[in-house]
């Protein structure tokens, strides 16, 4: 077993008086493919959104390696920092790809020459140097995620959050996102992902947390599991 | 035929010789509305971004009811500010009557509805995933309001430049408020009507032609903005 990056405990969520969520336990496990599936409306991008801290409108609570996180601004947004969130369908700023990208670094303050620089690298990591000077809505579906990918990792996130990349995606660019997400994992990234892919789950899953209807179904070591 | 024609030529002669009648009232007139203009977007622009992002009891009346204001008739604000401002008015001893004062007070009320509801608009069209992105991307509270003007820019601009056009082209509120005082509160489109009654087509149709000019650069600039949106 891995340590544990990110857990959350008896968290509810509620929307117009329902709950959609409500479960007691859920464990990241560092420098590991985590994945959460289950049916549609099961909760995963609601939970997703909880545990990045994009919303913090629930019940329960974050423990962030072991400490835990405290509501307030001061807390949220240096956790916000440390993570980085892949949508399934991307937003991209009206401006250029660079601009795009290197946008985490500038709300973090750091000097233009040195976010060029980082904006740099990561294309040419990603290879999609080629995109930097369009404009944002000149991209194709696959391009934007390339894109949202680079903005996400520029920061060199702590985990890693993804709602279903591979959606709409033809099968190159699915196998260019299962080949990078697996590198990253290498490099020590903790990645979440929320998938329907069967594929994804069968070849990279480490730990699987399964949801239905807000509630954990069943959760741990892909390995051990039966689903 | 010919009356026209050399009206025509007296207008393009006063304008291409700069005179200073026909300089002094597109002066005024480009004072008094880029005047109104910036504080119509002064009170405006936050307006508009609070009617768009937050939710309180009547507003879809307020919404309704900004919508009509889009279409006020100039005359009947006119009417309104002059029964304020006039000797008799609540705002009498103010001594804003035929003044440049009580003119862009009656033109900031007339472009504010337009301003507050073409901003909330822009705001509102900005997509809710834009809100998310920027948490998810570390942006603080004030950083998130920013990108959010960024991301409304050419909506915002775009409103403000409607509103400009709404302004210098208007007559009621500069005829009611403003009196046509000569030198002082006379506008392009009060100096059309007025020196058309007296006869003096020329100098009316030079008028025109600026007005005319200007509206064409108003919208070839807010074309401009439209366009950059879709890029």
């Amino acid at each position: 077993m891995k340590n544990i990056i990110l857990e959350a405990n008896n968290i509810k969520k509620c929307y117009d008086k329902e709950y959609v969520l409500d479960l007691e336990n859920i464990k990241i496990y560092e420098g590991s493919f985590n994945f959460l599936i289950g049916p549609n409306g099961s909760g995963k991008t609601t939970l997703l959104n909880i545990l990045s801290m994009i919303d913090t409108d629930f019940k329960g609570h974050i423990f962030y390696k072991g400490h835990k996180v405290k509501k307030d601004k001061v807390d949220v947004l240096e956790l916000r920092r440390k993570f980085s969130v892949i949508w399934q369908n991307p937003y991209l700023f009206k401006g250029s790809i660079a601009y795009n990208i290197g946008l985490p670094l500038k709300l973090r303050q750091m000097k233009d020459r040195k976010v060029e620089k980082k904006v740099r690298e990561i294309s040419e990591e990603l290879e999609i140097t080629h995109l930097l000077d369009k404009s944002h809505n000149e991209l194709s579906g696959g391009e934007r995620q390339k894109a949202s990918i680079a903005r996400a990792l520029i920061t060199d996130p702590e985990i890693l959050f993804i709602d279903e990349p591979n959606n709409s995606l033809d099968y190159e660019s699915s196998r260019y996102f299962n080949n990078l997400f697996s590198k990253l994992i290498e490099e020590g990234i903790t990645i979440l992902l929320i998938t329907h892919d069967l594929y994804q789950i069968e070849n990279y899953a480490d730990y699987i947390t399964l949801l239905d209807n807000g509630r954990v179904l069943k959760s741990g070591l892909y390995e051990n599991m039966e689903i | 035929m010919d009356y026209i024609f050399s009206a025509l030529k007296e207008a393009i002669n006063l304008i291409i010789t700069l005179d200073s009648e026909v300089t002094n009232v597109v002066g005024t007139s480009l004072k008094l509305s880029l005047t109104s203009t910036f504080l119509a977007a002064l009170i405006g622009i936050p307006l508009g971004i609070l009617v768009s992002k937050i939710d309180f009891k009547g507003k879809y009346f307020l919404n309704t009811v900004l919508n009509t204001l889009l279409s006020l008739p100039t005359v009947v604000l006119g009417l309104f500010v002059y029964s304020i401002i006039s000797r008799k008015g609540v705002l009498g001893e103010w001594g804003l009557l035929f003044t440049i004062k009580g003119i862009i007070i009656g033109q900031v009320l007339l472009i504010l509805p337009i301003v507050v509801a073409l901003v909330r608009n822009a705001i509102h069209d900005i997509d809710e995933k834009m809100y998310k992105t920027a948490l998810s991307l570390g942006a603080t509270g004030s950083q998130k309001f920013r990108l959010l003007i960024s991301e409304a820019r050419y909506g915002i601009i775009g409103a403000l430049i409607t509103s400009f056009g709404r302004v210098i082209g208007e007559v009621g509120v500069s005829m009611m408020i403003g009196g046509n005082i000569k030198g002082f509160t006379r506008t392009i489109t009060t100096a059309i009507a007025m020196e058309t009654n007296k006869g003096r087509f020329g100098f009316a149709l030079a008028l025109g032609i600026i007005l005319l000019s200007l509206s064409f650069i108003i919208n070839f600039i807010l074309y401009f903005f439209q366009s950059g949106e879709s890029k």
